[in-house]
């Protein structure tokens, strides 16, 4: 077997009794822009620190190219990085700027000179190399943080959390920037978001951290189609979480009982559950319908409000049981932009595409 | 807000003439000073009965004044540059370093500020004697330069908080050495902070007189000994001269620092 490109052993770091990273172990092919998602204080930016050299870890391993990296200090991993905050030397112009790690790298004049042009067209900049970075946005300083942190050619690119402080459109804007850059140089990219969306629009896979460790990883698909625990369920994308009963699973397919007392059949699950087990069936809001398919469950709802938002409807409907659930269908918007039908509305899931956890 | 300059009233005026009244207290003995320099009388009267330059031209006639200016200055400059490199890393290690005791080593740097300059200025002269830096320019630079440090510590560790120390991990990723990084981002990046450590410094040295006349020895005057030992043998008007350039020259190094600040935050 080839060794992997980039590869994360058992890394560990405590911080006295806090454990921020437990044993993570992750593989990393060359090319790939992988995206460490998970909410703040998950361990996400402790490992990219890590693979920096910011972090010492307490045990486990970074290996490029099946080399270890941790004894190498940090200026000589020859590794890239876009921070969170903005780190332009505001005392060096735009072009000093993403000439600074040529420059300390000792590179001939005309070589600087040809790369630091190549980078700003890069980040498309091109006449912006003799200004300062006070003249700037907070987005092109990024991009000239990113032309910055690919002028040496490293091996690989970390961003942590480079958008966040950033509007929602400069943000869109700048994803876009990223993913063409990855895909014209190729170089391999680790990044650090909380922001789900933006993992979805930029990563070839995505791992999910929790409390320090890794909860699921695999590619954006996976984790919204195949989550596997309530957890990745609920961090990607949104789901409703109803209260069900188990009574028996054959061949991976599940019969439960919702607590209106209806039964559903045909809930995929892999899970072991005792009959009569409490757990939660997860459905998404799209994956609600207003009419009955040919094997869809019926949930008795009431519909209590609706807001629009342009490409889709959002329903607030509550169950039988009381509880409040939200419904985004994609199809039958005519029905579903009628607004608020009255009480007696049943509305229509596929029991295959929806996910038993346990309670 | 209660105390809302707008909306004082007639306190405002009040205010106003107590803000006066300050600042004339403080100034005017200064004033006083620079017309005496000016009149003709020999006795330091005033109103002067006339006006003259010949307490200045007495003044640079005399070499002892002009050496004991240089003195000063050299002195100042000498406590000044060791201020600020001791200042400077005094102060990476207060910002940055995480060690038992960081508060108290910056309560100690900062205290020569707080003690009282007499009671520093005898405890230094008892041990510079003893160790034979007494009456020495050495001596002199030693002890200016840790009554300057508190002024040297100040702004730069405020402008070393003020920095963000991922710029600094940036320069680091891009390949520079720790050391590198810190020359070549961290110190433009806090130069202000340091040019007015380098300024506040000298002036604590300059016009200090204290510490220097313990310090000095009949060959090693400063401009501050030297005006207090010539109002204690003759109350000359060339001393108020000398005052005035004191003050001439410390007004403009303040105007000049504000402007190169003003400069230097563009």
């Amino acid at each position: 077997m080839t060794e992997p490109f980039l590869s994360i052993r058992d890394l560990r770091k405590a911080f006295g009794s806090f454990v921020a990273v437990h044993d993570v172990t992750i593989d990393i092919p060359r090319g790939e822009f992988l995206t460490f998602l998970g909410p703040s204080g998950s361990g996400k930016s402790t490992t990219l620190y890590a693979i920096a050299g910011f972090q010492q870890p307490t045990s486990g391993d970074v290996l490029l190219k099946g080399r270890s990296l941790l004894s190498v200090p940090s200026h000589k991993r020859n590794i890239g990085m876009v921070f969170q905050r903005y780190t332009l030397f505001q005392h060096l112009t735009v072009a000093e700027n993403v000439a600074f790690p040529l420059r300390v790298r000792r590179r001939p004049d005309a070589e600087v000179k040809r790369k630091v042009a190549e980078m700003l067209s890069l980040v498309r900049l091109e006449s912006f190399g003799g200004r300062y970075p006070g003249a700037l946005s907070g987005g092109q300083q990024q991009r000239v943080a990113l032309a910055r942190a690919l002028a040496y050619d490293p091996p690989i690119l970390l961003m942590d959390e480079p958008l966040s402080a950033l509007d929602k459109k400069l943000r869109e804007e700048i994803q876009a920037e990223i993913r063409r850059i990855h895909r014209e140089t190729g170089v391999t990219i680790l990044y650090v978001t909380h922001d789900q969306d933006e993992a979805l629009h930029l990563s070839d896979r995505i791992a999910l951290f929790r409390d320090g460790r890794i909860e699921q990883i695999g590619s954006g698909e996976d984790l919204y189609l195949r989550p596997q625990s309530e957890f990745v369920a609920s961090f990607i994308g949104n789901s409703n979480f109803l209260p069900a009963e188990h009574l028996e699973t054959v061949n991976g397919a599940a019969t439960i009982r919702l607590a209106d007392g209806s039964v559903v059949s045909g809930v995929r699950n892999d899970r072991e559950f005792r009959h009569g087990q409490k757990t939660r069936l997860m459905v998404r809001p799209e994956a609600f319908r207003m009419r009955p398919g040919p094997a869809t469950a019926g949930l008795a709802v009431e519909f209590i409000d609706t807001a629009f938002f342009g490409e889709r409807r959002r329903v607030i409907a509550r169950t039988a049981a009381g509880q409040e659930i939200d419904v985004r269908p994609t199809s039958d918007m005519a029905q579903a932009q009628e607004g608020i039908a009255p009480r007696g509305q049943q509305i229509f899931f596929d029991p295959a595409a929806a996910f038993l956890f346990p309670a | 807000m209660l105390l809302d300059y707008d909306r004082l009233g007639w306190l405002r005026a009040a205010l106003l003439g107590f803000t006066g009244l300050v600042a004339a207290f403080l100034l005017l003995p200064v004033v006083f000073i620079v017309l005496l320099s000016f009149g003709s009388s020999r006795w330091l009267a005033f109103p002067p009965p006339g006006w003259t330059l010949k307490w200045y031209e007495e003044l640079f006639a005399d070499p002892a004044w002009l050496e004991a200016a240089l003195t000063s200055a050299r002195i100042a400059t000498m406590a000044a540059i060791l201020a600020v490199v001791i200042g400077l890393l005094a102060s990476f290690a207060l910002v940055r370093g995480q060690f038992r005791g960081r508060n108290t080593l910056r309560g100690l740097l900062l205290t020569p500020m707080v003690l009282p300059v007499v009671v520093f200025a005898i405890a230094i002269y008892a041990f510079f004697l003893r160790i034979g830096l007494g009456g020495t320019t050495a001596g002199f630079v030693i002890a200016h330069t840790v009554l300057a440090l508190p002024f040297a510590i100040i702004p730069i560790t405020a402008a070393l908080e003020g920095f963000d120390k991922s710029i600094e991990d940036a320069a680091i990723v891009c390949g520079a050495s720790p050391f590198e990084a810190k020359l070549r981002v961290t110190l433009p990046a806090i130069k202000i902070g340091i040019f007015s450590a380098a300024i506040f410094a000298f002036l604590a040295s300059w016009d200090e007189v204290v510490v220097a006349i313990f310090m000095a020895s009949p060959t090693l005057q400063t401009l501050p000994v030297k005006i207090w030992g010539s109002l204690r043998q003759d109350l000359s008007p060339v001393i108020a001269a000398a005052s005035s350039l004191l003050v001439l020259l410390t007004l403009s190094l303040m105007i000049v620092t504000s402007l190169i600040r003003r400069k230097l935050s563009k």
